[in-house]
């Protein structure tokens, strides 16, 4: 009796988060979990990122409480730098420097909530199927494989530990399904492990007095921006539109986000400096794709975890949003 | 054996115990396979290069498939013309880009940063130089790295976001 009194709140603790249900052998079920479980649950471990041909290394600690998720990060390579994060609430924390930037969450992708984009999305533009399952850090781990459509974006194959739903580890391959980028947890603790305290940040106490450098939380409409992006590749949808001042511009740099509910594409459309500029150009380093694009008086340039055409047809099909009757047209 | 030549290959082993395993590294074909693939993890963890002459690369890579936090090497591939070695040829300007993860260091082919004309027939203006610091600005951005460039006083941030 003793025992089933603490197996009973266990039990309606995982009947409450879609990450405890039995996935069965949907691949569509265990990517929701694999959502889920990255969102809602409790964990802290180191992860190694292979992106080209560098590593990084850092610590992620999360932990859900009062519906929201709260997270750090910390770069165990180069100058200290950590991220706290309070569901899409940044604050970056430079001590070198001693300042904190304030910053919302648009494109970042922090392994292992990759999986963010609405599941249809996913479905309509990947084919999913299970794979096997595979022993990763003395886990059960169910490989999920996400194979593209078309040639516009590169596959996934995502590996859920089998009781929790989080991933383990995470690949993103080319059109020769080789490896252009990838997670990996190397050690990791589960729920009851971490503490609430961890994901505070490392420099709480001596960061008082750090300047801090906050972005206004203006929020301007979709399409206020005046570009738009007319035939972006299949299944990628307008997810975001913002101006930015960077550090080394003058005038505001439009952002348009397309996502595929995978992958990402930023489209960064900005005047030009130098209008003797008439070449386009391409690029390509890990997973991540870029195309430079002058276009008039204007500058385009696309960047995005997809392979260099999905970047081209993109940049090509920048230009001004049509009006009509001053209500931008969708 | 295997933890022996772990140990050998760290130095941790005395004189005669190093001598053993030495010789059964040496008198054995499938040891040797396996000290060679220790020290090509052992680079590849510290980033560089693999040695030439190894003569079962199959063997080696299968090794490092089945070491449990293992970095395999990727093996390096040239910018071909018609790229632009971005991150490489940044130059010391970029260092300035500091990375967060998985753009701590710019691993990249060294080269001039050439530009090219667009694929097929889409643009036939001569290549030119693309202005790579923007691009790794444009980096940051995307994927909202934690950057020293972004260091401003707050009134510079008039950033609207949505």
């Amino acid at each position: 009796m003793r025992r089933l009194a603490v197996a009973l709140p266990v039990a309606a603790l995982l009947a409450a988060l879609p990450a405890a249900a039995n996935p069965g052998i949907d691949p569509l079920t265990w990517l929701e979990r694999a959502a889920a479980s990255a969102r809602q649950s409790t964990y802290a471990g180191t992860v190694i990122h292979m992106q080209g041909e560098r590593t990084a290394t850092s610590r992620i600690t999360h932990v859900f409480f009062s519906g929201s998720e709260h997270e750090k990060i910390e770069s165990l390579d180069g100058p200290r730098r950590e991220i706290v994060r309070r569901d899409d609430q940044m604050q970056c924390y430079f001590p070198d420097a001693k300042t904190i930037r304030i910053d919302r969450r648009v494109t970042a992708k922090f392994f292992p909530s990759l999986v963010g984009g609405p599941m249809e999305a996913i479905a309509e533009n990947y084919r999913l199927a299970l794979g096997n399952v595979e022993r990763v850090l003395g886990q059960d781990c169910q490989w999920i494989h996400l194979d593209p459509k078309d040639a516009l974006r590169y596959a996934q194959r995502l590996c859920a530990e089998v009781g929790s739903g989080l991933l383990l580890r995470a690949k993103t391959l080319g059109a020769r399904q080789q490896v252009l980028e990838q997670y990996a947890f190397t050690d990791l603790r589960l729920g009851r492990e971490v503490s609430r305290g961890e994901v505070k940040s490392t420099f709480l106490s001596q960061s008082k007095d750090w300047r801090r450098d906050v972005q206004p939380p203006d929020e301007p409409k979709p399409g206020s921006t005046g570009w738009a992006v007319a035939s972006p590749p299949p299944g990628f949808r307008l997810v975001g539109e913002m101006q930015r001042l960077l550090p080394n511009r003058l005038q505001p740099v439009t952002q348009l986000v397309l996502s595929d509910g995978l992958a990402t594409m930023s489209v960064f459309v900005e005047p030009m400096s130098n209008p003797a500029r008439t070449a386009e150009a391409t690029n390509e380093d890990g997973a991540l794709s870029v195309f430079v694009r002058p276009m008039g008086e204007h500058l385009v340039t696309v960047l995005g975890e997809v392979p260099p055409a999905a970047a081209q047809q993109t940049g090509r099909s920048v230009g001004r949003q049509a009006v009509v009757a001053g209500a931008p047209v969708r | 054996m295997t933890q022996e030549l772990s140990s050998l290959m760290d130095g941790e082993l005395e004189a005669r115990e190093a001598d053993r395993a030495i010789g059964i590294c040496c008198g054995n074909e499938e040891m040797k396979l396996k000290w060679q693939a220790y020290h090509l993890i052992g680079e590849a963890l510290r980033r560089e290069e693999p040695r030439a002459g190894f003569s079962s690369t199959r063997r080696i890579m299968e090794a490092i498939a089945t070491e449990p936090t293992v970095l395999a090497p990727r093996r390096r591939v040239p910018a071909s013309a018609g790229r632009i070695a971005f991150a490489a040829a940044a130059s010391v300007a970029t260092v300035a880009v500091v990375g967060w993860i998985g753009l701590q260091e710019s691993g990249s082919p060294s080269g001039p940063a050439l530009a090219t004309s667009a694929p097929a027939a889409r643009s036939a203006v001569a290549s030119s130089v693309v202005p790579l610091k923007n691009v790794n600005e444009y980096v940051v951005v995307h994927r909202q790295l934690p950057n020293a460039e972004f260091y401003r006083p707050v009134s510079d941030q008039a950033a609207v976001r949505r």
